[in-house]
C-alpha cells in the first residue's frame, strides 16, 4: 500500500495526462476514419476502433504491471530483455511475409511486431551501458560498443525489411550525443595519424550527430521543396520558388537564433554565439544551394532514383500516389477543418489515402480538424517531448536520464518522420504516429516505454542508482 | 566533462521541427488552395444531371419537338472478365475487329483529357471509369442486347434523353442539336464535353431556355470511383429542372402542307398571322426530316449528305436567301406615292412599252388597275415622281433626296434590315440609298433613270421571303406590323415584350384601301395576274411577281393575305426557277395554303395536283 501511495504522489501527472489525452484523440480519430455504418458501436471489436480500444486497454494493463514491479529490474535485467527482443527479431525473419516484409509474429491481426519492442530493449541496454561508471566517453571502445548495441537490432530489422524502424534506431545517436559519446575518438584517430597533427578534440567530431541531422533534414526538405512554388495571393500574387523559400526560412531562423543567443548568452560567449550562428547560416545556405543545383545537375537516371526514393516524381497516380493523396487530405482541411467524421479524402471508406488509420492517421485528423486541431496536436506533442527532456534532466541516476532521452528521441523521430510524410517533408517510410496510429504493437510498445519512464521517474528519489 | 549544455541543442531541434512543420501545415491548409482543389478533384466529385430539354408545341397544342429515351451501352474495363469478343461482336452486330478498334478508339478519344485552359491533351483513360461503348441506341436495339448483358460483365445499359420529332416537318424552324465543341465548353460553364447544344433554328435561339437547369450533386467518391455519400449532407446540391415548354405560333398542319406543295422545288412559303405577327408556317424547300439529325450517329451519317445536296436543304431560305421582290414591290411604291402625294388613287399612266417592257393589257386608268395588271411603265412613272420630286434644280441632287426618302419609307416597312425574329440565320436584304449608289456611280453621278429598276422590284433591291410576307402582313393590317416571331409563350409567360409592340410604317392607314382593292382585283377580277389564287368563299388579296433571273428561269412570287377584311393570314410564296410567272405557280400555291389554313379543306384538287407534280429542282 505504501508503494502505491508513493506512486500517486510521485507520478508525473502532467506527462501522464498528455499521454491519456493523445490516446483518446487517437481512438476518436481511428473511430472517425475507419467508421463502418453497419457497426456504429465504438466498442465493436470486429472493427478497427473496437480493437484499438482493446489495445489501449491492454496497454494500460501492461502499464499497471510496470507500476507494480520494482523499477530496479530494468537496470538489472536489461541484457536478458535486450537478448530476448533480438531472439524475437531473428524468429520473425522466418515468419511468412505480410506486405512483403517479415515483420509480424503471430497470426493475423493479433500478431505483434518485435521491431517495436526492440526499441525498448535497445534503449534499456544502451542506458545501462553508458551509465556504467567504468565507461569513458572519449574511449574508442565505448563508441564502438555503443554503436554495436544499436547496429545488431538495426541490421536484423533491415533484413525484414522495415526501413522506417531502421531509421528510427538512429535516434539513439542523439542520446549518445547528449551523453558525450560521439565519433570524435574515431575522427581523432584518423586526423592525428597525420604526422605533426595533434588534436585533443575536433568540433565536427563532437557534434557529428546534430550536424548530420541538420544536413539530412535540410537536404531532404530542400529537395522536396525544389519542385514546388509557394504562392502568397494575399501579398499580391507573390510567387516564391521552393528553393528560395528555403533560403528565406533559413535567414529568418538565423536572425531569430542570433537575437535569442544575443540575449541569453553571457557576455563572454556573445561573440562566439554570433560566430556560430553566422557560420552555421553560411554553411546551411551553402548546403541548400549545393543540394538544389547539384540535384538539378545530376544525370536523369540518378535524379529519377532520388526522386523515386523521396516520392517526388510528378506522377500523382503512380509513385507519388501516397504523398499526393496525403497532402491533398491535409491541405484541404483549411483553418477549422471539415468536421469530425467528415473527412472526404482520407476516410478508410473512400480509401484515397492508403493506411489512413495507421501510418497516415495524421491525414484524417488534419482534414477533419484543420489547422486548429493540428495546432493543438502539435502543442500536446511538443509538451510531451519537452516534458520528457525535463524529466530526463532531473534524474539523479544517469541510467534513468539516458533511458528518458531514448524515449524522447524515439518519440521525436516518429513525430518528425510521420508528420513529415503527410506534408511532403519526409519520404514515405511507414512508421506509426505514437499513441495515435491504429495498431497493437506500436500502442503497447510506446505505452510500455512511457510507463517504464514514469515508474523510473516516480522512484527517482528512492535510491541513488 | 560536462555535456549538460547539449540538452539545448536537442531542445532546439525539437522546437524547430515543431515550428517548421506548423508553418508548413499553416501554409498548406490556410494559404494555399492547391491541395483543397486537389482534394476536390480526388474525392469530392460534382455529378451533373442534365435534364431533358424543353419541348415545343405548335399553335394548336400539338407536340412538334419532344424527347425520347435512348440507351448507351456503357463499358467499365476493370469489370470486364474474359470477354468473348466473338460472341460480343455477334450480339451487337459488329465484327471482331470493329469491337477491338472501338476499345482503342475509346482510349484515344473519350479517354483523353483536354485541359480547358491550355488546350493541352493528356491521356487520361481509366479502367475503373465508365465509357459509352455504343451510344444512342433505340429501345429496339437495346432490347436485343440487354437480356444477354449478364454474360458480359463490365457492360451495362444507361438511359439518356434525345430529341424526337413526331412530325417530319419544320426542320429549318426547329433546327437540330449536336455536341458542343471545345470553344463552347470554354465559353459557357454549363457545357461539358459530350453535352448537346442547339445548332440551328429555335434550338439554337432558345438554347438558354430549352436546356433548363442542370442538377448538381456533390458526392464523396472512393478511390474506386464509387459514390459513398453526399458531400456535406447534400447542402450544396441542386435539383435538375427541365426547360420550359415553348408554344409556337406555327401551325404544323399548314407547315406540313406547305412542304408537301413545294416538293421537288426550291423555294419558300412564309405565312404570318397579321394581327399578332406569329409565323404560321415557314417552309423552306427542299427541307429534310429533322429526325435525320438526332444524335451523333445520325449526324455523322446524314449531315454530309445534306451538306452536299445541290438543292441545299440545310439552308433556311425564307430567312437567309435574298431575292429581288419583283412586281410585288409595286405595292410599296404605290403606298409611298400616295403618302407623298405624288399620285392619287385615280392617277393614270399609259402603258408605254418604250421605257420599260410590259405584257399586253389596257393602260391602267387608276392605281387599283395598275396593280391588277402589274403595269411596269405605270410604276416607272410613279417611282420617278417619288424619286424626282423637283425639290432641287439639279436632277442628281433631287434624286439623292428622293431616294433617301424612299429608302426611309422602305426601312419603316422593316426592309433593308434584319427583322428581330426569334431565330438565327436572318439576313437584312438590301434597300439601296444614295450612299449605296454613290459608291457605284460616284456622288451626284446618278439620277432616277440610272436606278429605275427599283420601281419594279428588280436591280439592287433584295428582300428575304420573310420580308415579303411581312409586307403582306403590313398591308393586311393597313399600316403596321408586329415583328414576325415563332414563340407565343415560354412556359407560363406570354410573348416576349418585343413581340407585343406595333411598328407603324410611314404610310398612313387611309392610303391602304386602294392598294387592298387593287390586290383583290389581281385575284378576283378578269385580267388579274393572280387568278389562280382565287377561292370560292374567301376574298384573297394578292400580288404576283415574276423575278427576272439572269442565271436561269424566272422566279415565281406571290404575296397575299386573306380574308380581305379582318385578315387571318398573310403569305409570301417564292418558287425558284419556275417556268412561268408568279401567277402560274406561286399564286395557286398561296391560294391552297390560305384555304388549308382557313378551312382545313382543299377544294381545288386539280390545282393542287398541278403544283404537286411540278418539278423545278436541280437533278441530284
Amino acid at each position: 500500500m505504501r508503494k502505491e501511495e508513493s506512486l500517486v504522489a510521485h507520478l508525473d501527472w502532467a506527462l501522464f495526462i498528455v499521454y491519456m489525452i493523445l490516446l483518446i484523440m487517437g481512438v476518436a480519430t481511428v473511430y472517425s476514419t475507419a467508421y463502418n455504418e453497419d457497426h456504429p458501436n465504438i466498442f465493436d471489436f470486429s472493427q478497427k476502433y473496437g480493437k484499438q480500444i482493446m489495445w489501449v486497454g491492454v496497454s494500460l494493463f501492461l502499464g499497471l504491471m510496470v507500476f507494480l514491479i520494482d523499477s530496479d529490474i530494468y537496470r538489472k535485467f536489461c541484457v536478458p530483455i535486450y537478448l530476448f527482443t533480438l531472439v524475437l527479431l531473428v524468429i520473425v525473419l522466418f515468419m511468412p511475409a505480410v506486405n512483403g516484409a517479415h515483420a509480424w509474429l503471430g497470426i493475423g491481426s493479433m500478431g505483434i511486431q518485435p521491431a517495436e519492442f526492440a526499441k525498448i530493449g535497445t534503449g534499456l541496454l544502451l542506458a545501462r551501458f553508458i551509465s556504467n561508471v567504468n565507461v569513458k566517453q572519449q574511449n574508442i571502445q565505448t563508441v564502438l560498443l555503443a554503436n554495436a548495441i544499436i547496429l545488431v537490432p538495426m541490421s536484423l530489422i533491415l533484413l525484414q525489411p522495415d526501413a522506417g524502424t531502421f531509421v528510427v534506431f538512429t535516434s539513439f545517436l542523439f542520446v549518445m550525443y547528449r551523453e558525450g559519446i560521439t565519433y570524435d575518438p574515431l575522427i581523432l584517430k584518423v586526423v592525428n595519424s597525420i604526422p605533426g597533427v595533434k588534436f585533443k578534440q575536433t568540433w565536427v567530431g563532437s557534434h557529428f550527430i546534430p550536424i548530420l541531422f541538420v544536413v539530412v533534414f535540410l537536404s531532404v526538405v530542400t529537395l522536396l521543396m525544389s519542385n514546388e512554388t509557394l504562392e502568397f495571393s494575399w501579398l499580391g500574387d507573390v510567387k516564391i520558388p521552393g528553393f528560395w523559400s528555403v533560403i528565406i526560412a533559413l535567414t529568418i531562423f538565423a536572425l531569430i537564433m542570433f537575437l535569442i543567443l544575443r540575449f541569453l548568452s553571457s557576455r563572454r560567449d556573445r561573440n562566439r554565439a554570433t560566430f556560430v550562428v553566422l557560420f552555421g547560416y553560411i554553411l546551411a545556405s551553402g548546403l541548400a544551394t549545393t543540394v538544389n543545383y547539384g540535384f538539378q545537375g545530376l544525370a536523369t537516371h540518378q535524379k529519377d532514383r532520388i526522386e523515386l526514393f523521396l516520392g517526388l516524381k510528378e506522377d500523382p497516380d503512380g509513385d507519388d500516389y501516397n504523398r499526393n493523396r496525403a497532402m491533398a487530405a491535409v491541405g484541404s482541411g483549411g483553418f477549422t477543418g471539415k468536421g469530425y467524421n467528415k473527412a472526404s479524402v482520407s476516410s478508410v471508406e473512400s480509401n484515397h489515402v492508403p493506411e489512413s488509420e495507421t501510418d497516415f492517421i495524421f491525414c484524417p485528423f488534419a482534414e477533419e480538424w484543420g489547422f486548429l486541431g493540428v495546432f493543438v496536436l502539435f502543442g500536446l506533442y511538443m509538451f510531451m517531448l519537452l516534458r520528457i527532456i525535463v524529466i530526463a534532466e532531473r534524474q539523479r541516476s544517469s541510467f534513468n536520464r539516458i533511458y528518458a532521452y531514448t524515449v524522447a528521441m524515439i518519440l521525436f523521430y516518429h513525430f518528425a518522420i510521420n508528420i513529415g510524410m503527410n506534408i511532403g517533408f519526409a519520404p514515405v517510410i511507414g512508421i506509426p504516429l505514437p499513441f495515435f496510429s491504429y495498431g497493437g504493437s506500436s500502442m503497447m510498445s510506446f505505452s510500455m516505454m512511457m510507463f517504464i519512464l514514469l515508474k523510473l521517474d516516480s522512484q527517482r528519489r528512492d535510491v541513488l542508482q | 566533462m560536462n555535456f549538460d549544455a547539449r540538452k539545448y541543442v536537442i531542445i532546439t531541434f525539437v522546437v524547430l521541427v515543431g515550428l517548421i512543420y506548423a508553418m508548413r501545415i499553416f501554409y498548406m491548409q490556410v494559404m494555399d488552395d492547391t491541395w483543397t482543389l486537389r482534394a476536390q478533384e480526388i474525392a469530392e466529385k460534382r455529378k451533373e444531371i442534365t435534364p431533358p430539354r424543353g419541348v415545343l408545341f405548335d399553335r394548336n397544342g400539338k407536340k412538334i419537338v419532344s424527347n425520347r429515351t435512348y440507351y448507351n451501352l456503357m463499358m467499365v474495363e476493370a469489370d470486364i472478365k474474359n470477354l468473348d469478343t466473338v460472341a460480343f461482336a455477334k450480339l451487337i452486330g459488329w465484327t471482331r475487329e470493329e469491337v477491338r478498334q472501338r476499345f482503342i478508339d475509346i482510349r484515344e478519344g473519350e479517354g483523353v483529357y483536354r485541359n480547358k485552359h491550355t488546350g493541352k491533351t493528356t491521356p487520361n483513360y481509366q479502367k475503373i471509369r465508365a465509357y459509352p461503348f455504343l451510344k444512342e441506341l433505340t429501345l429496339d436495339e437495346i432490347a436485343n442486347i440487354a437480356p444477354h448483358l449478364e454474360d458480359f460483365p463490365g457492360f451495362y445499359e444507361e438511359v439518356t434523353s434525345m430529341r424526337s420529332y413526331p412530325f417530319a416537318n419544320g426542320a429549318n424552324i426547329v433546327g437540330y442539336l449536336s455536341e458542343v465543341n471545345a470553344e463552347e465548353v470554354d465559353a459557357d460553364h454549363f457545357y461539358k464535353p459530350g453535352n448537346n447544344i442547339g445548332r440551328a433554328g429555335l434550338e439554337r435561339y432558345y438554347e438558354k431556355e430549352l436546356r433548363g437547369r442542370k442538377g448538381i450533386r456533390y458526392i464523396v467518391t472512393s478511390a474506386m470511383n464509387n459514390a459513398i455519400e453526399p458531400y456535406a449532407d447534400g447542402k450544396y446540391d441542386t435539383t435538375a429542372l427541365q426547360g420550359p415548354a415553348l408554344k409556337l405560333g406555327v401551325d404544323i398542319i399548314l407547315q406540313a402542307y406547305g412542304e408537301k406543295l413545294l416538293q421537288n422545288k426550291r423555294g419558300c412559303i412564309v405565312a404570318i398571322e397579321p394581327n399578332t405577327g406569329e409565323i404560321l408556317a415557314l417552309v423552306s424547300a427542299p427541307s429534310y426530316d429533322p429526325n435525320l439529325l438526332i444524335g451523333k450517329r445520325n449526324i455523322s451519317m446524314n449531315y454530309p449528305k445534306l451538306l452536299k445536296d445541290p438543292n441545299m436543304p440545310l439552308l433556311p431560305r425564307p430567312l437567309s436567301s435574298e431575292y429581288p421582290p419583283g412586281s410585288t414591290f409595286k405595292l410599296l411604291n404605290s403606298l409611298i406615292g400616295l403618302q407623298e402625294g405624288v399620285i392619287t388613287p385615280e392617277s393614270g399612266f399609259p402603258c408605254n412599252k418604250s421605257v420599260v417592257g410590259c405584257h399586253n393589257h389596257a393602260s391602267a386608268g387608276n392605281l387599283a388597275d395598275a396593280i391588277k395588271h402589274s403595269c411596269n411603265p405605270y410604276y416607272y412613272a410613279v417611282t420617278r415622281r417619288i424619286i424626282q420630286q423637283g425639290k432641287k434644280r439639279s436632277n442628281f441632287e433631287d434624286a439623292e433626296i428622293g431616294l433617301n426618302l424612299w429608302a426611309k419609307y422602305m426601312h419603316s416597312f422593316g426592309l433593308g434590315q434584319k427583322l428581330e425574329t426569334d431565330i438565327t440565320g436572318l439576313r437584312a436584304g438590301t434597300i439601296p440609298d444614295a450612299a449605296y449608289y454613290d459608291k457605284w456611280y460616284g456622288h451626284h453621278r446618278w439620277a432616277f433613270s440610272t436606278i429605275r429598276s427599283i420601281s419594279i422590284g428588280q436591280g439592287e433591291v433584295m428582300l428575304t421571303p420573310l420580308h415579303m410576307a411581312n409586307i403582306a402582313a403590313i398591308i393586311a393590317n393597313r399600316g403596321w406590323y408586329i415583328t414576325p416571331h415563332f414563340v407565343k409563350s415560354i412556359g407560363k409567360n406570354g410573348p416576349l415584350p418585343e413581340y407585343r409592340k406595333k411598328h407603324y410604317a410611314m404610310v398612313e392607314s387611309r392610303h391602304y384601301a386602294t392598294i387592298v382593292e387593287g390586290m383583290r382585283r389581281v385575284v378576283h377580277e378578269p385580267g388579274g395576274t393572280g387568278k389562280r389564287a382565287q377561292l370560292k368563299d374567301i376574298i384573297v388579296c394578292g400580288k404576283t411577281g415574276t423575278v427576272q433571273n439572269p442565271h436561269g428561269e424566272d422566279h415565281s412570287v406571290f404575296v397575299a393575305f386573306a380574308p380581305m377584311y379582318k385578315p387571318k393570314i398573310a403569305i409570301a410564296v417564292f418558287i425558284e426557277n419556275a417556268k412561268g410567272g408568279g401567277g402560274l405557280w406561286a399564286a395557286p400555291t398561296a391560294g391552297l395554303m390560305i384555304e388549308k389554313y382557313l378551312t382545313r379543306k382543299i377544294t381545288e384538287k386539280e390545282r393542287e395536283k398541278i403544283i404537286l407534280e411540278a418539278n423545278f429542282a436541280y437533278k441530284k
